[in-house]
């Protein structure tokens, strides 16, 4: 790994348990008009099974297009992504995208938009009644069950928001990323959100790789937590968070936790700017 | 449900068709035309009773309507194909869409001589109408409509795994459903309008043949009833049939506020 990214030791369990996905000197160069932007610099990064990893940095630090990477809608300028050895090469259910806003498709029910991904998956096609089970387990899982067969538009915005996520949930993807998470919702939801997130967690055992700028979210949410600086994004440093789960977001410990993410970038922006502030 | 502003607007929308039934009936009055080419409205509706009692009225309507469910049918179909390859391939969009734009500024009508033409006075020439008539309209509502697909619909299926062959099917057109029933409602109005022009002068029953044979007889009271009649047909489809599902879509889809 980058000598200089791992700020404190990664968990024995972090450091054991078998790599999911692997990323090897993946940069990004976008050309516009004949200008080249350097988005990301070489990064390397490991994510092991079982992991919540999030990566935490400013609005343009190149964290979302990594996200689009591993996603498969973006190719890497040089690099290598892989999942399981295999490198990926386009957008699959294996590296699922849990976007910011719900995207459930209008035109289905709240039981279509789950079973929906479940049609192409080995083991589902041409069953739709395995599929319909799947999902009411997975609707149970987010307590809506009772709203299976209702249009998408009755529901409410933290709702769909969980329906959204028992779809990504269906073809049981390798790696689950999430676009920062739940940004459109009130506190209130959102901080019920993130204890629901992180319940089907403990119980699907599910790898994850998430995008923020918040830093309560990267503490409540993370088991690593990846900080990365401004243009061209390259990775800061890399912390590990130890507290028990279920974290509650408006817990003190996570709020000091949050403190001490947020802190790595004041440093860089001390760095860039020197004698602004103390 | 909802307060009273709609149902007050429909009192006044009744009394200006009142007063309008009424400035008609004193311009019969002052027979500065003479009667019978200038109908009062109680002639023109007693025509048309006379015409409904005579079995000539639902025939006619059958008729028409039976040639634009066949006509407008197929023109849909061909839209909605033609459509999605403008929508999907840009290439072909750019062709097709100014050849369909084009096209859209002929009045329907004009396509009856070369129906005649190519048909003679066969049933046939009355479907080619209907569908020059309204296929651009559905093809082009249909590639807009993709065009205007939120590219979060795309990137939610491409990410759940949907093969390129499935895209058609499960996620394009359904997406475009509110741009594609915008385009059926316009389609099935110019093809109205093109069924109605093509009877004019080329068949034996029909509302449009009915106009015709009003002309011929110099009835005016037929002429303007049949009018009447097509215009409530229309009407009545447009606000009742298509307004609402056209209403139901775009709430479903997220493109009105919830009431």
């Amino acid at each position: 790994m980058d000598p200089n990214a791992s700020s404190i030791p990664a968990t024995a369990r972090a450091a054991t348990a078998t790599v999911k996905l692997r990323l090897t000197r993946v940069t990004k160069v976008f050309e516009s008009g004949g200008q080249r932007v350097e988005a990301l610099q070489p990064i390397d990064l490991e994510v092991s099974e079982g992991e919540f990893v999030v990566l935490f940095g400013p609005s343009g630090c190149g964290k979302s297009t990594l996200l689009n990477m591993i996603a498969g809608f973006e190719e890497p300028t040089s690099g290598e992504i892989t999942l399981e050895g295999q490198p990926v090469t386009e957008p699959g259910s294996d590296r699922l995208m849990l976007f910011q806003e719900h995207a459930l498709f209008p035109w289905l029910r709240v039981i279509d938009n789950v079973t929906y991904g479940l049609r192409w998956e080995p083991g589902y096609r041409f069953r739709p009644r395995r599929r319909r089970e799947k999902a009411m387990e997975l609707l149970r899982l987010v307590h809506l069950e009772e709203f299976a067969k209702s249009p998408v538009h009755e529901l409410s915005g933290g709702m769909k928001q969980r329906v959204a996520l028992a779809r990504a949930l269906a073809p049981d993807p390798k790696v689950l990323l999430v676009d920062e998470p739940f940004p459109a919702l009130d506190a209130l939801v959102r901080a019920k959100l993130y204890t629901e997130l992180q319940d089907i967690l403990v119980r699907t055992r599910k790898t994850i790789v998430s995008v923020t700028h918040d830093p309560r979210e990267a503490a409540c949410l993370g088991d690593r937590v990846i900080v990365f600086t401004g243009r061209p994004g390259s990775i800061k440093a890399e912390l590990t968070v130890e507290l028990p789960r279920p974290r509650d977001i408006n817990d003190p410990k996570v709020a000091e936790c949050a403190g001490i993410i947020a802190k790595q970038l004041e440093e860089e922006n001390n760095e860039t700017i020197p004698g602004e502030k103390i | 449900m909802r307060p009273s502003p709609e149902k007050k607007y429909r009192g006044i929308v009744l009394v200006f068709y009142l007063a309008l039934i009424a400035l008609w009936q004193t311009l019969f009055s002052l027979q500065l035309i003479p009667d019978y080419l200038f109908p009062s409205p109680l002639q023109v509706a007693r025509r048309l009773w006379e015409l409904g009692s005579d079995g000539m009225l639902w025939p006619s309507m059958q008729a028409t309507l039976l040639r634009m469910a066949v006509g407008f049918s197929i023109a849909a179909g061909i839209g909605l194909l033609t459509g999605l390859l403008m929508g999907m391939s840009r290439i072909v969009n750019r062709c097709l869409k100014s050849l369909f734009l084009g096209l859209q500024t002929l009045p329907t009508a004009a396509w009856a001589p070369i129906s005649l033409l190519l048909f003679g006075l066969s049933e046939r020439g009355i479907y080619f109408v209907i569908i020059m008539s309204s296929l651009a309209a559905v093809a082009i509502a249909t590639s807009d409509g993709i065009l205007q697909i939120p590219p979060l619909y795309l990137r939610a299926a491409r990410t759940l795994g949907t093969p390129g062959y499935a895209m058609p099917l499960r996620v394009i057109l359904p997406a475009a459903l509110p741009g594609i029933v915008t385009g059926i409602k316009l389609g099935w109005t110019l093809g109205w309008h093109g069924a109605v022009s093509a009877e004019l002068i080329k068949s034996s029953v029909g509302l449009g043949y009915l106009l015709y044979m009003g002309r011929e007889l110099n009835d005016a009271a037929q002429v303007l009833g049949i009018m009447v009649l097509t215009i409530l047909f229309g009407l009545l489809l447009d606000r009742f049939l298509f307004a609402q599902i056209e209403h139901r879509i775009r709430r479903r889809w997220g493109l009105l506020q919830a009431a």
